[in-house]
C-alpha cells in the first residue's frame, strides 16, 4: 500500500491551483477516494495539488436566496452548519449519511461531486435540489446544473484542468428526506433517495426526487415526480409515484445487490422518503 | 523488622481491568512494525495476479537495477529452502510440495513469485512493479464442489480429481439407527469462506548476526516456539541459533497459528544480504495470502423417533482446502466430525470428509476452527427436525441432552465430555427471553403480517486443546515463575496471547497463590530466548492448560518459599499465606522479599535445597474440556426489504470457573461479533477464475460497532475436573454459539412461509426473496 | 461476469458489419485505445490507457476477431494486461436490421483480475456498461464521420 512517488504542491490561492491543474496536476481534496486508489496504485498521478489551504474555497454562505458552498467544505461542515441545517436541511441530512465520522471529517463536497461515484450520496440531493455547480478553469467560471454535471460513472462535464469551485443550492422550505440503503461493507449507497415535497391547499404542488446508487449516474425521477404532483399525497398516491422511480433504468448489480433488488429498494425507499418528506411539508 | 503488608484480598473471580489495555489503547505498544534497526532493509513481495498459470519467464533485470534495490530473489533462488510444513497427518493425505515461492507454476492469486529487497519500502515497492513475468494462464477452479466434478481443471496436475484426502469415521450402528427411524431429515448446509482479518496484519523482521551465527526473527504469531523449531528446519539452521520473538500481536483468531512462507523467506533474505529486513503485510496481501477460515459444504441426515429422540447423524463434509496445506489445514474438518453430535446423546454417527484442492488461498483454523461448522450444522438440523415433528426447538433439545448424571460422557466420536449441566444455560436463557411470552407475541405478530423470529442454539465445544496424543506438536503447556531477589515476580508462559488478556488473568492467579500485589507481577511471553518452550495460544487452551502449568509451578515455588521461610524463622511449623511465612508458634513472620533475597544470597541453605527461587512446570492435560452454553436471538424482519434487526441477543455461556468476568465478557462479545459477521455479512467470494472479489474492506463486510446488537451476556458455572483451576476456555464460545442462533431465528421468522433453511450470510436480498416467495434457498 | 445488451447503430447492416472489422475504426472506438497494430490475420496488438476518475492505468493487449459470419455475427476477443491487473472480454456480436439502422446485440463474458478485481467489485459492472456504451457511441460517430468524408 505504497503510492508511487509524486510531487505535491499546496497553493493558497485559487488562481495558483487552476494554473497547476491546467499543467496536468491532479486535485487533492479530502483524499478519501484518491489516496486509497493511489495506495493501491490504481491511480498514480505525478503531481498533486492540495486544495486544502485555499481559504477562498472553504466557505458556506447565503447569498440572494441561495446557499453557496465552497468545494473544500467537508461533509462534517455541511452536516453541522446551522445555515445548511436550517436553510437546506436535505443537504445537511445527506451529508450526515455519508460513510463514517472519519470520512466526513476529511471528505469534501467538491471532491465527492467531482469524483462522481455512482453510489455517492450527495448527487441524489443535488439532483432533487436542482443544484448548480460552478466550475473554474483557465478561462474562468462556468455554471452547470446538477442534471447536466453528472454524465456517467465517474464521469462529469469537467474538462481537463477544470475544477469544481462551488455548489449552489436553493434556500429550501419544502418537506425533505434522504433515505439510503448502505452497502454493508463500504457504507456507500446501494440506493439513496432524496425527496422534496411542497404542499398547498392539501395538494402536492411540487415534488422532486433524486436517485443515486441505482444506475451509473444519479438522476431525477421525473415520472415519479409528475405522478405525485397534483395529488393529495396520500399513501396510495405515494405508492403509485414510487413505483415509477426505477422504471426503464439500467440498474447496476454486484455481489451485494442484484439489479432487480436495487430497483425494488429504490421503489421502497422512494416511498419511505416521500412519506417522511410529506410529513415535514407544511 | 520492616513492615510487611499482608495481602488478604483474592483476585481470581474479580472483574479487574486488563493491565495490557493502556498501551494498546494509546497506541504505544510495540508491534513488529515498530521494530527499528540500524541498516534495516525492506522487502516487497511480487505476487501472482492469476489463480493458475505456468511461469514462462521472469525478468528481474530492470527491478534489480532500480534505485535502492540490493537484491531480487525468485522462486528458483529459494528452491532449497524447505517446504512450508503441514503438521496434520491423515491416512493417505496428499501433500503438495509447498515451496516458499512459486517456481514454475502459480496456484492461487497472491502466490508469491519473487521478493524485491531495497533500502526503503517505497523503493522496494516501485521496483516490484518492474519485474517482467510472463504467465501462461491456465484454467482455474475456485469452488470445491466444482473442483470435484469430472473434467474440472486440476489444481495440482498430478492429482486430477482434486482430492487431497477422504476421511471416514463412525461410531455405534448407523445403519440400525436409520432403519429404526420414524423420520429422517436431510439438508445441505454451507459455512462460507471467511477472512480472519486480525487488526494487525502479519509482519516479519529478520536479523542475521553472521559472526554470532544467530538469526533473530520478529513475527506476528500465536506460536513463536513452533515457528522457531519449524522455520529453523526450513532454513537448515540449528534450532538453538534462532530466536523468535512475537512482540505485541494485534489479533490472530487462528490466522497466526501457522508457519508462513514469509517467515522463512525473510530469514533467507536476511542471511543472504547480511542486513536486517522487514516485511509488513499490506491489508490487500492479508486478504489474499493469510489463511482463510471455514469453506464447508455439509450434507446432513438425521434419523429420529417421532418423539424427537435423535437416533443417528450422517454427515458428509466437502472441505475447501485451497491450493496447499498450511499447518493444520486438513485437520480442521476432523474437529467438526469430533463435535458432530453436539450436546446430544446419540451414539450413532457416520462422517465422511472429502478434502478438496481449489485455486484459492489455503483455509485453516479461524476462531472456532471446525466447531462452528459442526455446531451450525447440528443446531440447524435439530431445528429442522423439530419443525418436521412439530416440536418446540427447546423441548427437542432438552429431550436429547446428555443428562447430568451421565458425565463423564463417552461420545459417539470417541471423546469424553468432562462435565456438564446442559439444561442450565438453556433454562436461564429462556427465562431471560421470557420464552413463552415471546412465542405468544410471535403468534400475534404473524396475524398482523409481521415477521418475528426466535432462534435457539445450544452449543458444545472442544477446548483446552489438547492432550498431546491429539495435538500434532504436543498439547501440553509450560510456565516458569521466578521470584527475583527483590521479591518481584516474573511469570514466563509458553502461551502467546494476541489480545486475550492473559497478562491480567495469569497475574491474578499468581497474585493469589503468592499473596503479592498484582503490580509486582510481570507476565512475559512470546520470546523463545526468554520462555523455556511453549505450544502457544489457540483452541481456547491458554488458561486451561497454560494457567494450570502456572498453577503447578506456583505450588512448587510456594513449597520452596516455605522451606526458606522456615529456615529463616528457625521453625519447622510455618504457614505461607498473604505473601509471608509465619511461624505458627511465635507468630513471627518473614516477607517474600526477605526470603527471596536469602535464597539468592544463599548464605545458608535448607538441606537438599538449591539456591534461587525459580520453578518451571510442563503440564500435560489428561483430557480436553467441553464448555457449553445457550444463545437465544430474537429477530424482526422487514418484509419489504429483507432487512434483519436483532431485537435481543441473549448469551448464556458455561466456561467453568471464571477468573476474570470482565475478560470473559469481552471474549463473548468479540466472539459473538465474529459469529454475527459470518451469519449476516462476511464472505470471501472467489469468482470462477479464482479472483478474490471481496479482497478489500470496500466489499468484505466486517461487523462494526454500529452494526452490533446489545449482547445480554451471563453464565452458568460448571467447573471441569480436568484441571485444578476448574476452567474450560471461552475464547471461541461466542463465535460457535452465535451463527446457528441467528440463522435459526431468521428461518423461524419465515418458517410459516415454507422456509426451512437459509445459507449464510443472510443478506437482505436473500431474505427479501424468501419472504416474498417462500421455499428454501 | 456475464455481459449482454444491445445498441442500435444508425447504419445499414453491411456497413455496420464492415466498420466493426476495420482496425482503424476499432482502434478509435475502443475506449482508451491508443492504436492497433496488426500481428496476424484478424489479430492486433493494442496499447490502451484507461482513465476513469482517479483510476488510471496503461494496458497492453490483444484484439482478435473470429467466427466471422458477415453480415450477421462475429466474435470479438479483447485482452489487456497492466500493472493494476488484467481484463479479458469475449463476446459474440449479432447484427440485425431494425428501424433506423442495425441492432447489434452482444453476449459474452468479461474477466477482470488483479488489484482491479479485488477492490473494484462494486464498480466493475457499471464501468463495463459505460465502456461498452462509449465503444458504440464512438463507433457510430466514426462511421458518420467516414460517411461524411466519403
Ligand atoms: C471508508 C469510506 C466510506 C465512504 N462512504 C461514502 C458514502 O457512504 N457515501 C459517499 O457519498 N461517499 C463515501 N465515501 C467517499 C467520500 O465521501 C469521499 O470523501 C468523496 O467521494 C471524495 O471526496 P474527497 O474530498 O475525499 O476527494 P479526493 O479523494 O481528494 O478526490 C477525489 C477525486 O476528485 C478530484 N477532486 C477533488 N476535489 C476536486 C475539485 N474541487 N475539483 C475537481 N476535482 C476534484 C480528485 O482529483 C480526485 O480525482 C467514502 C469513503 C471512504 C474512504
Amino acid at each position: 500500500m505504497f503510492p508511487q512517488t509524486f510531487d505535491y504542491t499546496a497553493p493558497t490561492t485559487l488562481d495558483e491551483a487552476v494554473k497547476l491543474l491546467g499543467g496536468g496536476a491532479k486535485a487533492l481534496a479530502g483524499g478519501m477516494s484518491l489516496i486509497p486508489m493511489m495506495k493501491l496504485r490504481l491511480a498514480s498521478p505525478e503531481h498533486l495539488v492540495d486544495l486544502g489551504r485555499i481559504k477562498e474555497l472553504n466557505y458556506i454562505r447565503e447569498e440572494s436566496g441561495a446557499l453557496h458552498i465552497g468545494a473544500t467544505a467537508t461533509h462534517y461542515a455541511v452536516e453541522s452548519s446551522p445555515l445548511v441545517r436550517t436553510k437546506c436541511p436535505l443537504l445537511a441530512e445527506t451529508a450526515a449519511a455519508i460513510g463514517d465520522v472519519q470520512v466526513r471529517n476529511m471528505g469534501t463536497l467538491g471532491g465527492a461531486v467531482a469524483h462522481a461515484d455512482p453510489s455517492a450520496d450527495y448527487p441524489a440531493a443535488l439532483q432533487a435540489l436542482e443544484a448548480k455547480i460552478v466550475l473554474r478553469g483557465a478561462g474562468g467560471d462556468r455554471t452547470v446544473s446538477a442534471a447536466e454535471f453528472f454524465v456517467d460513472a465517474f464521469t462529469t462535464v469537467l474538462n481537463e484542468g477544470e475544477m469544481v469551485r462551488e455548489v449552489i443550492v436553493p434556500v429550501d422550505t419544502s418537506g425533505v428526506s434522504y433515505q439510503k440503503v448502505p452497502q454493508p461493507a463500504s457504507g456507500f449507497a446501494m440506493v439513496g433517495i432524496a425527496a422534496r415535497v411542497k404542499k398547498a391547499g392539501g395538494k402536492v404542488t411540487e415534488a422532486r426526487i433524486g436517485v443515486t446508487g441505482l444506475t451509473n449516474s444519479s438522476f431525477r425521477a421525473t415520472a415519479a415526480e409528475k405522478a405525485l404532483e397534483g395529488t393529495n399525497g396520500s399513501a396510495a398516491d405515494i405508492q403509485k409515484a414510487a413505483a415509477l422511480v426505477a422504471q426503464g433504468s439500467d440498474a447496476n448489480s454486484d455481489i451485494h445487490a442484484s439489479a432487480d433488488y436495487r430497483k425494488h429498494l429504490a421503489v421502497v425507499y422512494t416511498g419511505r422518503a416521500l412519506i417522511a418528506a410529506m410529513g415535514r411539508a407544511q | 523488622m520492616a513492615t510487611t503488608i499482608t495481602k488478604t484480598e483474592t483476585l481470581v473471580g474479580k472483574r479487574i481491568r486488563r493491565r495490557e489495555d493502556p498501551r494498546l489503547i494509546t497506541g504505544t505498544a510495540t508491534y513488529v512494525e515498530d521494530i527499528q534497526m540500524p541498516g534495516m532493509h525492506y522487502a516487497a513481495i511480487v505476487r501472482s495476479p492469476h489463480a493458475a498459470a505456468n511461469i514462462r519467464s521472469i525478468d528481474v533485470k530492470a527491478a534489480a537495477a532500480a534505485p535502492g534495490v540490493v537484491a531480487v530473489f525468485t522462486g528458483k533462488d529459494t528452491e532449497k529452502v524447505g517446504p512450508v510444513p503441514c503438521g496434520a497427518s491423515l491416512p493417505d493425505l496428499r501433500v503438495p510440495h509447498h515451496h516458499i515461492m512459486a517456481i514454475d507454476r502459480v496456484y492461487y492469486v497472491g502466490h508469491a513469485v519473487a521478493v524485491v529487497v531495497a533500502t526503503d519500502r517505497y523503493l522496494a515497492r516501485d521496483a516490484a512493479d518492474l519485474l517482467e513475468i510472463d504467465y501462461d494462464v491456465l484454467p482455474a477452479v475456485a469452488d470445491p464442489e466444482k473442483a470435484l466434478a469430472p473434467g474440472a481443471p486440476a489444481v495440482h496436475p498430478q492429482w486430477p480429481d482434486n482430492t487431497a484426502f477422504n476421511y471416514h469415521q463412525e461410531g455405534g450402528d448407523i445403519a440400525k439407527a436409520f432403519a429404526d427411524a420414524d423420520v429422517v431429515v436431510k439438508q445441505r448446509i454451507t459455512s462460507q469462506r471467511l477472512v480472519p482479518n486480525a487488526m494487525e496484519t502479519r509482519g516479519v523482521v529478520a536479523e542475521w548476526r553472521g559472526a554470532d551465527r544467530q538469526l533473530n526473527l520478529y513475527t506476528s504469531t500465536q506460536v513463536p516456539h513452533l515457528v522457531r523449531t519449524l522455520v529453523a528446519g526450513m532454513l537448515g539452521l540449528e534450532e538453538n541459533r534462532m530466536r523468535v520473538i512475537a512482540p505485541e500481536v494485534g489479533g490472530g483468531f487462528g490466522s497466526k497459528l501457522n508457519i508462513y512462507a514469509e517467515e522463512a523467506l525473510m530469514g533467507f533474505v536476511a542471511m543472504k544480504i547480511g542486513k536486517p529486513v522487514k516485511w509488513i503485510e499490506s491489508r490487500r496481501e492479508n486478504f489474499l495470502t493469510t489463511i482463510h477460515g471455514r469453506g464447508h459444504v455439509d450434507y446432513y441426515e438425521v434419523a429420529a423417533k417421532k418423539d424427537g429422540t435423535i437416533l443417528g447423524i450422517k454427515l458428509k463434509i466437502i472441505q475447501d482446502l485451497g491450493a496447499y496445506h498450511q499447518l493444520l489445514t486438513p485437520a480442521i474438518p476432523t474437529l467438526s466430525v469430533l463435535m458432530m453430535p453436539g450436546l446430544y446423546k446419540t451414539k450413532n454417527v457416520s462422517a465422511d470428509i472429502v478434502g478438496v484442492f481449489t485455486n484459492c488461498v489455503p483455509t485453516d483454523a479461524y476462531r472456532g476452527a471446525g466447531r462452528p461448522e459442526a455446531t451450525h450444522g447440528i443446531e440447524r438440523m435439530v431445528d429442522i427436525l423439530a419443525d418436521e415433528l412439530g416440536m418446540d426447538p427447546a423441548e427437542i433439545r432438552l429431550k436429547n441432552f446428555v443428562a447430568n448424571e451421565e458425565f463423564p460422557y463417552p461420545t459417539a466420536t470417541g471423546l469424553t465430555y468432562d462435565s456438564g449441566n446442559y439444561a442450565a444455560p438453556l433454562d436461564k436463557a429462556m427465562a431471560l427471553a421470557d420464552y413463552s411470552k415471546i412465542l405468544q407475541e410471535q403468534v400475534e405478530a404473524r396475524k398482523q403480517g409481521k415477521l418475528v423470529g426466535i432462534g435457539i442454539s445450544t452449543y458444545g465445544e472442544i477446548c483446552a486443546i489438547g492432550p498431546s496424543p491429539a495435538t500434532p506438536a504436543g498439547g501440553w503447556e509450560s510456565a516458569t515463575v521466578k521470584i527475583e531477589p527483590s521479591g518481584t515476580v516474573t511469570v514466563m508462559t509458553g502461551t502467546c496471547q494476541t489480545g486475550q488478556g492473559e497478562e491480567t488473568t495469569f497475574a491474578q492467579i499468581a497474585a493469589d497463590e503468592l499473596g503479592v500485589d498484582i503490580d509486582n507481577i510481570l507476565v512475559l511471553r512470546g520470546d523463545t530466548s526468554i520462555v523455556q518452550y511453549g505450544i502457544g495460544t489457540f483452541g481456547s487452551r491458554a488458561t486451561a492448560i497454560g494457567g494450570t502449568a502456572l498453577y503447578f509451578a506456583l505450588q512448587e515455588l510456594k513449597a520452596k518459599v516455605k522451606l526458606f521461610g522456615a529456615m529463616l524463622l528457625e521453625s519447622d511449623d510455618v504457614t505461607f499465606s498473604g505473601g509471608q511465612v509465619t511461624c505458627n508458634k511465635s507468630g513471627k513472620t518473614k516477607g517474600l522479599a526477605e526470603i527471596a533475597g536469602a535464597t539468592y544470597r544463599a548464605m545458608k541453605l535448607p538441606p537438599n535445597t538449591e539456591p534461587g527461587l525459580v520453578a518451571t512446570h510442563f503440564w500435560e492435560p489428561p483430557n480436553f474440556t467441553f464448555p457449553f452454553g445457550a444463545h437465544i436471538v430474537i429477530t424482526d424482519i422487514d418484509k419489504e426489504t429483507g432487512d434483519i434487526a436483532i431485537r435481543r441477543y441473549i448469551a448464556v455461556d458455561d466456561c467453568g470457573n471464571i477468573i476474570n468476568p470482565l475478560i470473559v465478557d469481552g471474549q463473548v462479545h468479540g466472539g459473538v461479533a465474529q459469529g454475527l459477521g459470518q451469519a449476516l455479512w462476511e464472505q470471501a467470494v472467489y469468482d470462477d477464475n479464482g479472483q478474490l472479489i471481496t479482497g478489500e474492506f470496500m466489499d468484505y463486510a466486517m461487523p462494526r460497532a454500529h452494526m452490533m446488537p446489545w449482547i445480554e451476556s451471563s453464565h452458568t458455572i460448571t467447573p471441569t475436573n480436568v484441571n485444578p483451576l476448574g476452567v474450560k476456555g471461552v475464547g471461541e464460545a461466542g463465535t460457535i454459539g452465535c451463527s446457528p442462533a441467528v440463522v435459526n431465528s431468521v428461518v423461524d421468522a419465515l418458517s410459516h412461509l415454507g422456509v426451512r433453511h437459509i445459507d449464510m450470510p443472510l443478506t437482505p436480498e436473500k431474505i427479501w426473496k424468501l419472504a416474498n416467495a417462500g421455499g428454501t434457498n | 461476469m456475464k455481459i449482454s445488451g444491445s445498441y442500435t447503430l444508425p447504419l445499414p447492416i453491411e456497413r455496420a458489419y464492415a466498420v466493426m472489422q476495420d482496425p482503424a475504426v476499432l482502434g478509435r472506438a475502443i475506449p482508451g485505445c491508443e492504436g492497433l497494430e496488426k500481428t496476424g490475420p484478424d489479430e492486433y496488438r493494442m496499447k490502451m490507457k484507461m482513465a476513469l476518475a482517479s483510476l488510471s492505468g496503461a494496458f497492453e493487449g490483444k484484439v482478435r476477431i473470429t467466427d466471422q459470419a458477415p453480415p450477421s455475427s462475429f466474435r470479438l476477443v479483447v485482452e489487456g494486461t497492466g500493472r493494476v491487473g488484467f481484463v479479458k472480454g469475449d463476446g459474440l456480436l449479432k447484427l440485425a436490421t431494425v428501424d433506423g439502422g442495425t441492432e447489434v446485440s452482444y453476449e459474452g463474458d468479461a474477466q477482470v483480475g488483479g488489484t482491479m478485481a479485488a477492490v473494484g467489485q462494486r464498480l466493475i459492472d457499471g464501468t463495463a456498461k459505460m465502456m461498452i456504451k462509449k465503444f458504440f457511441d464512438r463507433l457510430a460517430q466514426e462511421a458518420n464521420a467516414q460517411d461524411a468524408t466519403e
